[in-house]
C-alpha cells in the first residue's frame, strides 16, 4: 500500500475559516432595546446549540475604558447555572428579554447583554469574570458570553427571524449613509 | 418397581407407548426409536410370555397419515378442515382460530349447559396429544423440508427443538398424579421431559428425512424449531384458575406485562403440590379431558446461529461517515464505511437491501468524524451477521477483502471468523485503548520570541500570512509538558463535553491524558505544523488543538506559545491487537517430528 500522509491534505489557505465560523452560522439583531449599537450576534451550531456573543457594531468596542463582566443579574447568580443529564435539566431558563450579564466600566456607567431568544441556560464563559479582555479582543471565540440549547424550533424561528450576516451588512451600511 | 403395572395403568388412562416409557423414566434414546416394540417387550419379559400390551389406543392407518379425523367424528364444528391434506401452517391457525371462536359460547353461560361440539377423538394419546405418535409425522417432516430448501443452508448438521402444546404439562400431571395413586413406589419425578422424547423419536426420522445429521443445539448452528399446537390449549388451562385462583388474580392484578395468563411457568406453578383430590374438588378434573382434536405442526422456523466475521479497515475519505449519517430520516452524505464494507457480504449471501438491514450488524472499536481518516493499520470492526446460509470460504473472505477496497475508500486487508467472545474485547476496546493521531495545523499568532515582522510567501490575507512555525516553536512542542517530570502522561487535558455533541450528551468536565506529543514543521508552509500524538481513549484531539472558545484546558497553542487551529486530522494506529492473528505457522519442520 502506498504512503498516505496528512501533508496531502494541506487545503487552500486563502479559504481558511475559523472555529465558529466552520461550524456555527452567525445571525445578528440591531439596536436591541431602541438602544443605538446594542448589537448582539448569536452563533448557531447545527445541533441547535446557540453561542451568545456581541456583535461587532456593539457600542462597546469604540469604548476605551477597563470594564468587568458581572453574571449576577438582579438575585440570579449565572455563574452557579449548573445542567444535569443529557436534557440538560435544572439550567435557569432564559427569554429575549432575559439580561446574561452586566458589562461595568470603571467610571460607573455599564450596559447590560439580553439574551434575545428562548431557551435553557447551559453554561457561562466563566472565563470573562478572570479575563474581561477577551470580549474585546476575540468577541467570536474564547469571548462568546454565554451557551444557550433551545428546541428545534426555536432554534430555526430564531435563525429566520435575525439577520443573516449579509443582511446585517447591509443595515451597518444604510446606518452609515443616514449618519 | 413394577413396570409392567404401569404400561398397564398408562395405557388404560390413554396413553401412547411413547408416553408409556416415558412415565417409566426411561432416558435410552433407543428406547424411544421404536417404542412399540419396547413396550411390548417389556410386558412380555415381565410377564414371562409374550403378549401384545393392552391397549385402547389403536394406531391410525399409516397409509393415510394425514387424515387426522375419522369420519365419524364429523360434526357441525369446522374442523373437519383441518383434516384436509398438505395444510399450510396458515391455513391451520385459521382453523384453530375457528375451533376456538366456535368453543367460546362453552364459557358462556347464555349457552346453558356446555356443549362439547367436538367428540372424543380416538387413538390420540392423551398426554402428548399425537406429539410422539409417529403417524402425525410426516406432515411435520414436510414442513421443516420445505422451509430448509427455501432458506438454502449450507450445513451438514441441525438441531431440533419443541415448542409444545402447554396443555400437555397439566396432562402429564394428571397421568402422573394417576400412576403414584395405583402404584404407592411410583416416583412421578422420573417422567422423562416430552422435548427429550420427541428429539430422540421424532427428531432421529426427521434427520433422515432431510438427510442431515442431528446434533445438540451447543454443537450445530442449525436449530430448527417446531411450533406445535392444539387447539383447546388455553381453554383446557382454564380450570386451573379454579385449582389456583391466588396466583392467576396476582398475575392479572401485576397487569399487561405477563401478555398471557398461561405461560409454561404459570401453569407449572399451578400444579405445583396439585393432589388428585384437589383436581377433582376444585377443577372438576377426576382425569385427563377428552382429546377432540390433536396436536398439529402450526409453523417451522429455521435459524443458523449467527456468524462474524472480524477485520481492520482504513478510511482513506475525508467526506465518509462510518455509519449512515441521517438528520431527521435524510442522509447527509451518499455512502458510509459500513455500507461500503456491508454491501458486498450482503451480496454474497444474497441479501436484499431490507434483508441486509435486519442481518447484517456492524461493530466497532470506537468511530472516527465524517473528516477524519483512519490510517496504518485501521481500525478493527466486526460484522454480526444473523442466519447466515453457511460459513464463508477462505477464498471468499479474501475476495470480500477486495471488493470492499474497490471502493477506493475504504480498505480492509483480512477478514476472519471471529467468536462471541472476541466482540466483547472488541467493544471493551472502544474505551481502554490508546491512539495515535497526526494533526496537520496551522500557527495563527506570533509567539513571544518571533521576529517583529516575518514576510512569508502567503499572500496578505491567507490564514497564519506573516507568521512562520520556528525551530523553537517546534522545541518548545517537543518539550512541553504540564504534569510533572516522570509522570506517564505529558499533558493532562480538562475537556468540557464539545458543544458538537453537547445537544446529546450531559455537561461534564473530563480529565484526559496526551501520553506523547511531538510535532515537526512542513516544508514549504511556514505556518504550518503536523503534530503527533497518543492519547488515552476518550480525549478529544481536535477540541484540544482548537481550544474549542477555551473549554478545552490546556490547548495546543499553551505548548507552542502562539494561537493554533487544526485543518485536517489522521487516526494513525488504533492500539488494539484485534482480531488477533493466528500463531504463524512455522515454515522449517521439528526435527524431533522427522
Ligand atoms: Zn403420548
Amino acid at each position: 500500500m502506498e504512503e498516505i500522509s496528512i501533508l496531502d491534505s494541506i487545503p487552500d489557505l486563502n479559504n481558511f475559516k475559523t472555529f465558529t465560523d466552520r461550524y456555527f452560522s452567525k445571525r445578528y439583531i440591531t439596536d436591541v432595546d431602541g438602544i443605538k449599537n446594542n448589537d448582539i450576534m448569536i452563533m448557531f451550531h447545527s445541533n441547535r446549540i446557540a453561542l451568545l456573543s456581541l456583535a461587532p457594531s456593539h457600542f462597546f468596542f469604540s469604548k476605551n475604558e477597563e470594564y468587568k463582566v458581572n453574571y449576577t443579574v438582579g438575585k440570579v447568580d449565572r455563574l452557579k447555572n449548573s445542567v444535569r443529564g443529557k436534557s440538560k435539566r435544572g439550567g435557569q431558563q432564559l427569554g429575549p428579554k432575559s439580561v446574561i450579564c452586566k458589562i461595568e466600566f470603571e467610571d460607573g456607567t455599564g450596559f447590560e447583554i439580553p439574551c434575545c431568544m428562548k431557551g435553557t441556560l447551559v453554561e457561562v464563559n466563566e472565563e470573562l469574570v478572570n479575563q474581561p479582555k477577551l470580549l474585546k479582543e476575540m468577541p467570536d471565540a474564547d469571548g462568546y458570553i454565554a451557551i444557550i440549547l433551545s428546541s428545534i424550533a426555536i432554534s430555526e424561528a430564531t435563525k429566520s427571524e435575525l439577520l443573516t450576516h449579509e443582511e446585517y451588512l447591509k443595515v451597518l451600511d444604510s446606518c452609515e449613509i443616514k449618519n | 418397581m413394577n413396570q409392567k403395572a404401569i404400561i398397564k395403568r398408562c395405557k388404560e388412562l390413554g396413553c401412547c407407548d411413547a408416553c408409556c416409557i416415558r412415565y417409566l423414566g426411561i432416558k435410552t434414546p433407543s428406547a424411544y426409536e421404536n417404542a412399540q416394540e419396547y413396550v411390548l417387550k417389556i410386558s412380555a419379559d415381565k410377564a414371562g410370555q409374550p403378549q401384545k400390551p393392552e391397549t385402547n389406543i389403536e394406531p391410525e392407518p399409516v397409509t393415510e397419515p394425514t387424515d387426522n379425523f375419522p369420519q365419524d367424528v364429523k360434526t357441525e364444528a369446522p374442523e373437519g378442515a383441518t383434516g384436509t391434506t398438505e395444510a399450510t401452517s396458515c391455513e391451520q391457525s385459521t382453523c384453530s382460530e375457528l375451533l376456538v371462536a366456535d368453543n367460546s359460547c362453552e364459557t358462556d353461560d347464555s349457552c346453558g349447559e356446555p356443549q362439547p361440539k367436538r367428540k372424543k377423538l380416538e387413538g390420540v394419546c392423551v398426554t402428548c396429544l399425537g406429539v410422539l405418535q409417529e403417524e402425525n409425522w410426516p406432515q411435520c417432516w414436510n414442513m421443516v423440508q420445505e422451509m430448509l430448501e427455501k432458506k438454502r443452508y449450507e450445513c451438514a448438521t441441525f438441531a431440533c427443538a419443541l415448542s409444545a402444546p402447554i396443555a400437555t404439562i397439566l396432562r402429564e400431571r394428571i397421568v402422573a398424579l394417576h400412576l403414584r395413586d395405583a402404584c404407592a413406589a411410583y416416583d412421578d419425578a422420573s417422567l422423562t421431559p416430552l422435548k427429550e422424547a420427541w428429539k430422540w423419536s421424532f427428531g432421529a426420522r426427521l434427520a433422515a428425512h432431510v438427510r442431515l445429521s442431528l446434533d445438540s443445539g451447543a454443537v450445530s448452528p442449525l436449530l430448527v424449531t417446531l411450533h406445535i399446537e392444539y387447539p383447546d390449549d388455553m381453554q383446557e388451562l382454564e380450570v386451573l384458575k379454579a385449582l389456583s385462583p391466588g396466583l392467576f388474580s396476582a398475575r392479572r392484578a401485576a397487569g399487561r406485562r405477563f401478555g398471557v395468563e398461561f405461560t409454561r411457568r404459570s401453569v407449572e406453578q399451578a400444579l405445583a403440590g396439585a393432589t388428585l383430590d384437589a383436581l377433582r374438588t376444585r377443577a372438576q378434573l377426576s382425569e385427563a379431558p377428552p382429546v377432540r382434536a390433536r396436536a398439529q405442526c402450526v409453523s417451522v422456523v429455521c435459524t443458523h446461529a449467527p456468524l462474524y466475521l472480524g477485520g481492520r479497515y482504513v478510511k482513506l475519505s475525508r467526506a465518509l461517515p462510518q455509519t449512515p449519517w441521517l438528520v431527521n430520516g435524510v442522509r447527509m452524505m451518499h455512502s458510509s464505511v459500513q455500507e461500503i464494507i456491508c454491501q458486498p457480504i450482503a451480496a454474497l449471501y444474497q441479501m436484499g437491501v431490507e434483508d441486509a438491514e435486519h442481518r447484517l450488524k456492524f461493530m466497532s472499536a470506537g468511530r472516527e468524524d465524517v473528516d477524519v481518516r483512519c490510517l496504518g493499520d485501521g481500525r478493527p470492526f466486526a460484522i454480526e451477521i444473523t442466519d447466515p446460509t453457511r460459513q464463508p470460504s477462505e477464498a471468499e473472505l479474501s475476495e470480500l477483502c477486495e471488493q470492499i477496497s474497490a471502493s477506493g475508500h475504504v480498505r480492509v486487508r483480512r477478514l476472519t471468523p471471529v467468536s462471541r467472545d472476541d466482540l466483547a474485547e472488541l467493544k471493551k476496546g472502544e474505551e481502554t485503548k490508546c491512539k495515535t493521531y497526526e494533526l496537520l495545523c496551522i500557527k495563527l499568532s506570533r509567539s513571544a520570541d518571533d521576529e517583529p515582522a516575518t514576510n512569508g510567501s502567503a499572500s496578505e490575507h491567507a490564514a497564519g500570512a506573516g507568521v512562520a512555525v520556528t525551530a523553537r516553536d517546534i522545541a518548545r512542542v517537543n518539550a512541553y509538558r504540564n504534569t510533572p517530570a516522570g509522570d506517564a502522561a505529558r499533558v493532562l487535558l480538562q475537556q468540557r463535553t464539545p458543544v458538537r455533541v453537547l445537544h446529546r450528551r450531559p455537561l461534564l468536565t473530563r480529565a484526559r491524558r496526551i501520553l506523547e506529543l511531538s510535532a515537526r514543521p512542513v516544508p514549504g508552509h511556514p505556518a504550518l505544523l503536523v503534530v503527533r500524538v497518543r492519547t488515552e481513549a476518550g480525549t478529544y484531539v481536535k477540541e484540544w488543538a482548537h481550544g474549542e472558545l477555551g473549554r478545552t484546558r490546556p490547548r495546543l497553542g499553551d505548548a507552542l506559545g502562539a494561537r493554533a487551529d487544526i485543518l485536517a486530522l489522521d487516526v494513525a494506529a488504533v492500539e488494539l491487537d484485534w482480531p488477533r492473528r493466528p500463531p504463524p505457522t512455522t515454515t522449517h519442520c521439528d526435527p524431533l517430528l522427522l
